[in-house]
This record gives structure tokens, C-alpha cells and sequence, in this order.
């Protein structure tokens, strides 16, 4: 089971991935360095301040660009999760590789989640809760198999279980 | 049950007779690629999971493309870690500064069609040009080298019948920013998106390079073409006998078709901050470039430099523009210096570097703040090249071409010459 509590950072459509990680840092793959170039260059107190439990609420098209892991190895060393409309393919495997938890939301829950708000999720069961509002909301979780490598930690924890179970 | 090309390959890798869109699949990759970028990264992470060995090193190529020649220590210790590596892990390919992955790929022969190809790197989909499935992955690629294998869901296709041919002027590029301007990011999420009809037989194999690889840039899972009569004579001009047709079944189940009359197409370009974001040459005059460039896994081949060549062919480059031409791999290089090209490119002003992928991510002739660089690479992100506030512009490289000899975004029809005349030089 996997929950969070903590702040919303709210963010808009169309976040690519260089946008979220520099380009420039292609070359760096230790998650220790990448969490602290995490959307820099777009809101530059967010990697200070993110801290464990904490969720970006985005719009459409989360991450779209170069097919790039450093957005979600610096997620994951943050501890911080994803609610976004919709990612294409490649982050959203990326995201589940790297155990990075996440949940589909329609534009109702991003219009009930403000910018700094606390929110409690539960990303297995696809519930949050909008602890400032007091608001209650259910999503579709992920599909099982999904949900298991996220569970796991990510896909390296994923095989590393069933290559030694 | 009737099939597209991607459920006939998907079908074949998981060892299934046939494979249902949306179905999650385990695929065993034929081609697994991986850049010095990324490849000791994902080594180091697996042997955090006590794995010592690559489940298939033979199916592996290692390529040394990012940045050539190495110019930081960091570069250099990273090549010193990726041979090693390449050597103990005894992985079946090696290249060492012979050229950008994705063409290398193709030109040596290590793809064919029907196969399955999964690549680190996010423009993979090239080798869908010789009716691969090539698809991104990313940090996944270690799971692949752990375990030789990859969880799949399939896909559905996009179908995009070509028909005709490009007039003079326009040219592969042209093709796929007018697919992007039909599809958003919601019709190509999780989807493929498939070149076929009558209108292909007009394009090179590199040409569907750049049409098959950009599909990533309009969200796409990957793009790929009918492997057709073309395809399989340019695989077997390169020794590969047994090379197939494959295609499609006229049946099989489309997400969406798109028809694309290519006698009508116009030169376009992708402007900041995203390629789809497209735009006609012809109205951009007034923007003024410093820089320009031409090459990249989807646009350095020779017939990239050709088309080039035949705009700068006896002109020069604007005073107030630096040009860079980068050819794709060392054999376009050393066409290039063959026929003669490079030698007119320099006369014209270009400067010429080995093969890289340098520039497009910002690797090498970094923009500053305020100017601008019309480029044949793939992205146009702000940031991507340098400064944030310098601006990229995409086109193809006729268009670069004349927008050198211009020093503003300039449509190449006023420079071209008939498909006739380019095929005679």
C-alpha cells in the first residue's frame, strides 16, 4: 500500500522534460545531484523546499520531450509523488520504473487541488484527500501489474524480488 | 486475425501467434542500444541488484556518440568506463566514435525488418525506417540488460498513407511536421504511428529515418515504415540477403488514418518551444538566424548533405550566420568526401566536425542568450542548446541551407533544384 501526506506543487500543461531536468545535465545519473536540479529552471525553490510525501499536480502531457529518466530518478530521491491529466508513454513508464508513485486524475481533482494545499493519497486505492478543503476524491489506481513494480520500489526492486522469490 | 506491422513483431518477440492492443506482453528484444551517456549508469544500478552478467550480450550495442571527440575529463573518464565495461561485459557490438547510434544501426545492418529494437536513447524510433519496431526506454534499458527482456503493453497504430512525391524544396522533414500538425499529444499517446501507401517508394531509407524518428517528437511510442521493395534493396545493397517485406494487413485495426497528398506539401519549420509547434518557411522572413546546423540522428545522412549541397552549391553563407555541418556517421563522412560535398559546404562557409550528436543537447557550439540557430536536430526546447533565452528553430536541411545563404528563416524553393537535377549531382 502506498500513501502520501504532504504539499501540492502545482503546476501547468505541457512540463517537458527538459524543462524538469536540463539538458545539460544528460550526462549526471546520481539521483543524489539530480534531486537538487529538479525544475530549476522553472520554479527554483521547489527542490530546497520538496520534502518526502510531497505530490506535483500537473495538467496534460507531464514530461513530454526527450525520453529522459533524470525527471524521475530526481523524483524518486525526493520521495515525492505524481498527479498529473495525462503523461505520454515514455515518462509514464519511466515514472513506474523508478517506483515514482502516480495517479491519472481528470481536470475536476486539478481544479479542486490549489498551489501549497496538503494533501493525503493513497495511490494503491486511488483516493485523495484535499486536507485544506476537507474534499474527498477517487480516482482509477493503476492496473494491478503496474501498481505491483511501483509497489516493489521500482522495476530493478520488481525483478530483483521475483528473480530471487 | 488480420494484424498491424507492430502486433506482427510484438506477436513474434513474446512468442504469441497474435497480440491484442492494450494486452501487456513480456518481449525479448532483438537490438538493445545503449549510449555512453547512460550505459555505466545502468550497469552500476544493476549490479546493486547482485546482477554480474548481461542476459544477452550479444543482442547489445554499446556506442560511444554523445560526445566526440571527448572534450572534459568527466567525457573522458566516461569513455575509459564505457570501453571497459563494453569489453567485460563482452557486449556482441561496439562503436567508438564511428557515428551517431541510430544510423549506425541501420547502415551496418544490425536492423532488419520485423524486428524488435529497444534504445536508451529517446530517438530509437529511426530504425523504424527498415520496418523495425524501435522503441525508448530510457533508465529501462537495464532491465533489459539484467534480464533480456521488457514488459510491453501493445500499442495501437496510427496509419498515415503518403501519396505522390515531395516537390523541389521539400523534403522528408516536411512530411512528419505536417503529421504533427494533424495529431496532438492525445491522439499519438501510447500509439504508433505507421508510414505506408504508394507515396513512401519515393523516400530513401534515411529519408524514413527522419519521418520514422521524429514521430517521438509528436508523442508518439514510436513511427515505422512498410518494409517495401526500397527497403529491402538498400538492405540488401548492404549484405543483408535476407532482408523482408513486411507490412501491415489491409484489415487490421487503425486507431486513425491521416492522408498525406505529398505533392502538396511546403516547407516547414518547428518553432520554440516545441517541434510541433509548426509553422510555413515562407512566412518567417523576418526572423533573423546566427547559427545554423545540419545533421543529427535524423538528418546528417548523405542525402541530408546532398540536399544541402545542392542550395550552397556555388553561394555563401551570410555573413552574420555561423554553419555547422555534422554528417550523421564516419561512412556519410567519407561519402561526403567522395562526392565531393564537403569540399562545396566549406567553400560555401559551413564547418564541418566529426560525426556527434553534440549539438542537440546543447554538448557543443552552444547558443548565448538572444540568438537564434535554424537546425535539422530533433529538439527545440528552450535550454536545449545553451542559454534558455537563445531560440531554436527546426526545418529541414534545404531549408536550413537557405536560411544560411538568407541569414533569416528562408524558404529553400527560391534556391532549389528538381528532384532530377539532385539525383544527377
Amino acid at each position: 500500500m502506498i500513501t502520501s501526506s504532504g504539499r501540492a506543487w502545482k503546476f501547468s500543461s505541457d512540463i517537458s522534460s527538459d524543462q524538469l531536468i536540463s539538458a545539460r545535465h544528460v550526462f549526471e545519473f546520481d539521483p543524489r545531484m539530480l534531486r537538487h536540479h529538479l525544475l530549476a529552471d522553472v520554479r527554483p525553490e521547489f527542490a530546497q523546499q520538496a520534502q518526502p510525501g510531497d505530490v506535483l499536480v500537473a495538467g496534460r502531457n507531464f514530461s513530454h520531450g526527450s525520453n529522459h529518466s533524470h525527471p524521475f530518478l530526481a523524483m524518486k530521491a525526493l520521495g515525492v509523488g505524481l498527479l498529473c491529466r495525462s503523461l505520454s508513454r515514455g515518462p509514464f513508464r519511466l515514472a513506474i520504473f523508478m517506483g515514482v508513485p502516480l495517479l491519472m486524475v481528470n481536470s475536476e481533482v486539478l481544479d479542486a487541488i490549489e498551489d501549497g494545499q496538503q494533501l493525503d493519497i493513497n495511490f494503491s486505492l486511488g483516493s485523495i484527500v484535499n486536507v485544506t478543503t476537507g474534499q474527498q476524491m477517487q480516482v482509477a489506481p493503476l492496473a494491478p501489474f503496474l501498481q505491483e513494480i511501483v509497489d516493489a520500489g521500482g522495476g530493478l526492486e520488481y525483478v530483483k524480488s521475483t528473480l530471487m522469490s | 486475425m488480420a494484424a498491424t506491422m507492430t502486433q506482427k513483431i510484438l506477436a513474434r518477440v513474446s512468442g504469441r501467434a497474435t497480440v491484442r492492443h492494450g494486452e501487456i506482453i513480456w518481449a525479448v528484444p532483438d537490438l538493445v542500444t545503449a549510449p555512453e551517456v547512460s550505459f555505466g549508469a545502468y550497469v552500476k544500478r544493476i549490479r546493486e541488484i547482485g546482477v554480474t552478467k548481461l542476459a544477452r550480450p550479444e543482442r547489445v550495442a554499446v556506442i560511444i556518440d554523445h560526445e566526440v571527440p571527448v572534450h572534459s575529463a568527466a567525457g573522458a573518464e566516461r569513455n575509459k568506463l564505457t570501453r571497459q565495461l563494453a569489453q567485460e561485459l563482452s557486449v556482441g557490438h561496439f562503436f567508438d566514435g564511428e557515428g551517431i547510434t541510430h544510423p549506425l544501426m541501420v547502415e551496418r545492418g544490425l536492423v532488419q525488418p520485423g524486428m524488435f529494437a529497444a534504445g536508451a536513447d529517446s530517438h530509437a524510433p529511426g530504425l523504424g525506417a527498415v520496418g523495425a519496431l524501435s522503441v525508448p526506454f530510457g533508465f529501462e534499458v537495464a532491465m533489459m540488460l539484467a534480464t533480456g527482456q521488457i514488459w510491453m503493453q501493445v500499442p495501437e497504430t496510427i496509419r498515415v498513407r503518403l501519396h505522390g512525391a515531395c516537390p523541389a524544396g521539400v523534403a522528408a522533414r516536411d512530411i512528419v511536421l505536417a503529421v504533427m500538425q494533424q495529431l496532438d499529444d492525445e491522439a499519438t499517446s501510447y500509439r504508433v504511428i505507421e508510414y505506408q501507401g504508394e507515396g513512401l517508394a519515393s523516400l530513401s531509407v534515411p529519408e524514413r529515418m527522419t519521418i520514422c524518428g521524429l514521430c517521438v517528437d509528436a508523442g508518439a511510442k514510436s513511427g515505422i515504415a512498410t518494409s517495401d521493395q526500397r527497403c529491402v534493396d538498400y538492405l540488401h545493397s548492404l549484405g543483408i540477403p535476407d532482408a523482408q517485406l513486411l507490412s501491415s494487413d489491409a484489415d487490421a485495426e487503425f486507431a486513425m488514418t491521416i492522408d498525406l497528398d505529398l505533392a502538396r506539401l511546403t516547407p516547414r519549420v518547428s518553432i520554440p518551444p516545441s517541434p510541433n509547434h509548426v509553422r510555413e518557411a515562407q512566412a518567417m522572413a523576418d526572423i533573423t538566424i546566427q547559427h545554423a546546423y545540419i545533421g543529427s540522428c535524423a538528418s546528417g545522412s548523405i542525402e541530408d548533405l546532398r540536399a544541402a549541397a545542392s542550395i550552397l552549391r556555388g553561394r555563401k553563407v551570410h555573413a552574420g550566420v555561423n554553419l555547422l555541418v555534422i554528417p550523421a556517421t564516419q561512412r556519410v563522412f567519407q561519402q561526403a568526401l567522395q562526392e565531393g560535398l564537403l569540399t562545396e559546404l566549406t567553400q560555401a562557409g559551413a564547418t564541418i566536425s566529426p560525426s556527434t550528436c553534440g549539438p542537440c543537447f546543447g554538448g557543443i557550439a552552444q547558443l548565448r542568450a538572444g540568438e537564434r540557430r535554424i537546425s535539422t536536430s530533433t529538439r527545440n526546447d528552450p535550454g536545449r542548446m545553451g542559454s534558455h533565452e537563445a531560440e531554436i528553430f527546426l526545418a529541414s536541411a534545404m531549408t536550413v541551407a537557405a536560411s544560411a545563404i538568407a541569414g533569416h528563416i528562408a524558404d529553400p524553393r527560391q534556391f532549389a533544384v528538381g528532384p532530377d537535377d539532385r539525383s544527377a549531382a
